[in-house]
């Protein structure tokens, strides 16, 4: 079997087109974004990035995934290195330490670290041939292999990322069966660690946020400052976009600098000022239909490696949509959390684009032995 | 490389991806539910919100109409004021110390201005607030220069009520003063007022606040989250109105004529407090009204300290008091005009008949006392030459409810209408009441309500509009003080005529014999006004007084000006020319003493200004 007849006959064009389009207009949407600012050349450096993200998938699919499985822990490993590194290499910005230089750019080793803990799970539970129930002890390993990426992000801190690596574990481990009485447990201990995180784990600018969500939420006025007046300013966006949109670049809150951080946290109230409802539902449709193609392309796998890499990448894409979404519309609190392929940023996109690749690889090779 | 138990084990997976599916699905439509809500359901709201976030709406105060005298003189009018606004959120940390140095403050003062800033709920941040008002010359200069530099600052050019003849008629023409509370919510216009606006507060300024007043306009302006104004930007969803320009307020036009007020202010120079009534007898318009001392509407509505307003409040001679309507006195000899024409309007005396004039008059034991002893007098010459006894003896014959009678119809003791400020009613004592706060009735009440005495208290407006009514032949006019308003396009929108509220009902033959002898008051030797008429001049008819003043003695303010408080005051009411009367007058100088030496000259000279010939270098 040849690449050439695989990409013919086997290419996953859906998958393709569906993804494309997202980048698409996720450039556009940076254009009209940051148009007379002071970085209306972004969405060029964007459109880089999408070349190279699209490259980087491009090589992902011509090697057999099966290759990343034999090679899971090294990949897993040299993630995690990136992840010391950071603190040794490591710039800070905005009193978290989270890239580091190479080269002319700089890289995100966290953003990878989403797509070496999937690759570390798969390989991990592709092996385990357990039958029946799993109980607390035989979540152990799998658990150990989120602690150490998850402790590093959370002393850089990253909070967002280290829920992102929690959550992808969390999705990962809902396909194998779980005893009722771990499940239970495992619920117990979490209710009991909210508490101790509030107390101990949390800045008070994130408890902040929190605070001022829940308000929000409840209806009062909120602090029009900071985190309040940001999600404010989102909902205004958003809202003022009525049906069908101020349309391309009209949107006022994005041109009179009302959106915080429009090109990375906030596009989506960028674009769903501009295209209105509409132009919202196309593109949350456009997300789901990537997810629940993954869940299938899962489905489909012909061996647990990939059923897992699919899963993972298509949670790790689902929580990060449904977070951001969540944030920007007043239903989550505010939280560092870009929206994938959408948002402006290298590291993000190249990891996504590489989750896709993954994708793109099991599903293509679904049916060959 | 594929065993067939990792085979099975991929198929037991795939009951979990129907879950996920669904759970996507769920948590994607909740999503596009909250979305939808927000953009369908609540799309005013926000683009509300949109546009008031893109747009900064600046007031444009309408201008205050104009009042002016009778000549088109200009009474109240408005000049510039610089205020200062801010929308503090737009303010930088270190703006604020830049303002204060541009602005001169102190560091008291700018301590103040951070405080005020830093105690702002978040929910009024967005609004702009009034830093200063009325600046400098200088501080204008200093921040107009930096304005671009400060762009959450804002100089706004307001028009200030300016009143150029400062108090002269301050009680009448009235002040303003920031609105409160109590404006705010009692405006009928929810929309008339906001807080630090300015309302009349007093005399015609409240009186015809609403026609004054015009209505506010705004224009809007397209900025930035910084707040920085973008010109020619206007994006396409902004469909809110830009500009709403002003309605200036109606102009008023006065009866009251600021020469002669400037008139009496000169002739009551050697006197600390009176009042003074001018009226035109054929229409009840009035020509004067002054009031002395009073405050300065310039000073009451640029906000008054709480000394000078304690300085104000504790004036013994009472600036804050009108004292032509708002305080009453005995009309003193002024008032025997009434008992007079009572007596030969009844056929209760034959004005020829004589009575002798001792000097007093005993009455059981009681023994009044006249100002001389006048010999044989007739009415003329009692009236002439105010002799009290022929008076007495007249009131025994007349009685105290003749009296009563015809002073009512003359309009004492009821409001005369004027329609601005409060005004008293004034007091004719009856029978009854004597009997009701003295237990009986006695002949001497009779005697001292005959000669303005007693209990009969009257204003000085009372005092003018009677001998008006005398004057004119018989009839009583509603004292009006407008003349007609103006639209802001210059038409006429209001001409007040004259109102009347009655015919005396006097014949013309007494009030005419009533008006010879006031005249001969002046021009008569012996008459009581006789050395304060103007020789060669403007002939003037009148009736002098002396009213008694309730001692001051024994009051806790006790001080050397004490002796002055006891004096009595000095009427003096009439009208002019003699012989083809124009204008009734009243004249009150407070301890002026005897009417005929300080309220007299008053009366006459101002006449003479008023009506005379210009005096010859006017001419030239």
């Amino acid at each position: 079997m040849t690449i050439g007849r695989t990409i013919r006959d086997e290419f996953d064009w859906p998958l393709f087109i569906s993804v494309s389009t997202i980048a698409l207009f996720g450039v556009l949407n940076l254009y009209s974004a940051t148009d007379g600012g002071t970085t209306s050349d972004a969405y060029v450096q964007q459109l880089y990035w999408l070349l190279l993200g699209f490259g980087v998938a491009g090589l992902t699919v011509a090697v057999d995934y099966r290759h990343f499985e034999r090679y899971g822990w090294l990949i897993y490993g040299a993630c995690i290195l990136a992840l010391i590194l950071v603190f040794v290499l490591g710039r800070s910005v905005r009193g978290s330490t989270r890239w580091i230089a190479l080269g002319g750019f700089s890289l995100q080793p966290s953003e990878l670290m989403k797509i070496g803990l999937i690759i570390a799970l798969a390989k991990y539970l592709h092996h385990d041939t357990k039958m029946g129930g799993r109980t607390l002890a035989d979540l152990i390993i799998p658990g150990l292999i989120l602690a150490l990426p998850m402790g590093l992000v959370l002393l850089q801190p990253d909070l967002g990322t280290a829920m992102m690596l929690a959550f992808i574990f969390a999705s990962i481990m809902l396909l194998t069966e779980l005893k009722l009485r771990s499940l239970v447990t495992l619920i117990v201990t979490f209710i009991v660690a909210a508490p101790i995180t509030w107390f101990y784990l949390l800045k008070d600018y994130q408890k902040e946020r929190i605070t001022a969500f829940w308000h929000r939420l409840g209806g009062q006025q909120a602090d029009l400052l900071d985190s309040g007046w940001h999600a404010h300013q989102s909902l205004v966006a958003i809202g003022s976009g009525g049906l069908s949109g101020k349309g391309f670049t009209q949107g006022t809150q994005t041109r009179f600098r009302f959106l915080p951080d429009q090109h990375t946290d906030f596009p989506f109230p960028v674009w769903a000022e501009e295209h209105g409802f509409l132009g919202a539902l196309l593109l949350i449709g456009l997300y789901v239909f990537v997810v629940l193609w993954s869940l299938r392309i899962a489905s489909q796998a012909k061996d647990r490696f990939g059923a897992v890499v699919a899963v993972g990448v298509g949670a790790m894409l689902f929580w990060q949509t449904v977070i951001n979404l969540g944030m920007v519309s007043g239903l989550l609190p505010v939280v560092g959390m870009t929206l994938p392929l959408f948002s402006y940023g290298g590291s993000s996109l190249l990891s996504t684009m590489l989750g896709l690749g993954l994708l793109m690889n099991v599903s293509m090779r679904r049916f060959s032995h | 490389m594929i065993t067939l138990s990792q085979r099975r084990e991929v198929g037991e997976f795939r009951k979990r991806y129907r879950w996920m599916a669904l759970f996507v699905v769920l948590v994607f439509g909740g999503i596009i539910g909250r979305i939808a809500q927000v953009q369908l359901f609540q799309r005013d709201r926000w683009s509300g919100i949109a546009q008031e976030n893109i747009t900064k709406t600046l007031e444009l105060p309408a201008t205050r109409g104009i009042i002016r005298d009778v000549e088109g003189r200009v009474v109240a009018s408005n000049r510039p004021s610089y205020d200062v606004y801010a929308t503090p959120r737009l303010l930088r940390a270190d703006d604020l110390d830049r303002i204060a140095s541009l602005m001169g403050l102190d560091e008291e003062q700018s301590e103040a201005l951070r405080k005020r800033i830093a105690e702002l709920p978040a929910s009024r941040r967005s609004q702009q607030i009034e830093l200063f008002d009325d600046i400098e010359r200088d501080q204008l200069a200093a921040l107009d220069t930096h304005l671009a530099e400060l762009p959450g600052l804002d100089i706004v050019t307001v028009p200030l009520r300016d009143y150029p003849y400062s108090a002269l008629g301050g009680h009448l023409i009235g002040y303003l003063n920031e609105v409160n509370e109590e404006d705010l919510s009692s405006a009928s216009d929810p929309d008339a007022y906001r807080p630090g606006d300015r309302i009349g507060r007093n005399g015609l300024e409240k009186r015809y606040e609403s026609l004054l007043r015009g209505s506010r306009g705004f224009r809007r302006v397209v900025v930035d989250a910084r707040g920085r104004a973008l010109e020619g930007d206007r994006p396409s969803s902004l469909d809110v109105q830009m500009l709403q320009k002003p309605v200036p307020g109606h102009d008023l036009q006065l009866t009251l004529d600021m020469r002669l007020m400037e008139a009496f202010d000169q002739a009551f120079r050697p006197h600390p407090s009176g009042a003074a009534v001018v009226v035109d007898i054929h229409t009840g318009a009035i020509r004067a009204l002054y009031s002395k001392p009073v405050y300065d509407p310039n000073e009451m509505s640029s906000g008054l300290s709480t000394a000078r307003y304690a300085a104000l409040t504790n004036d013994p001679f009472r600036p804050l008091i009108d004292k032509t309507i708002y305080e009453t006195y005995f009309p003193g000899s002024t008032f025997k005009v009434v008992t007079a024409l009572a007596a030969l309007e009844d056929g209760v005396v034959d004005p020829m008949q004589r009575v002798e004039c001792l000097g007093f008059l005993k009455i059981g034991r009681q023994k009044f006392r006249c100002s001389k002893r006048h010999e044989w007098v007739d009415l003329y010459d009692a009236i002439v030459q105010s002799c009290n006894v022929y008076f007495w003896e007249l009131a025994e014959e007349v009685g105290i409810e003749r009296i009563n009678r015809f002073a009512r119809a003359l309009g004492f003791a009821e409001r005369t209408g004027i329609g601005v400020n409060s005004e008293a009613k004034g007091f004719l004592a009856t029978r009854e009441w004597y009997e009701r706060h003295y237990g009986a009735f006695r002949i001497g009440y009779t005697l001292n309500t005959a000669i303005g005495q007693g209990n009969t208290r009257v204003t000085v407006l009372q005092i003018a509009m009677a001998y008006a009514a005398i004057a004119n032949g018989g009839t009583l006019y509603v004292p009006q003080v407008l003349q007609n308003v103006k639209a802001p396009d210059g038409s006429l929108s209001e001409t007040f005529q004259p109102r009347i509220i009655r015919d005396v009902g006097i014949s013309p033959e007494h009030l005419e014999m009533v008006r010879r002898a006031l005249v001969d008051v002046v021009h008569e030797e012996g008459g009581t006004a006789y050395r304060a008429r103007n020789e060669d001049g403007v002939r003037v008819g009148g009736k002098t007084g002396t009213a008694q003043v309730v001692s001051r003695r024994g009051r806790a303010e006790e001080s050397t000006s004490a002796w002055y408080l006891d004096r009595s005051h000095g009427w003096f009411a009439g009208f002019a020319p003699a012989e083809d009367a124009q204008v009734a007058f009243a004249v009150l100088v407070e301890h002026g003493g005897s009417g005929g030496a300080s309220a007299a000259p008053i009366a006459t000279w101002v006449m003479q200004q008023y009506l005379g010939e210009p005096p010859p270098e006017a001419t030239e």
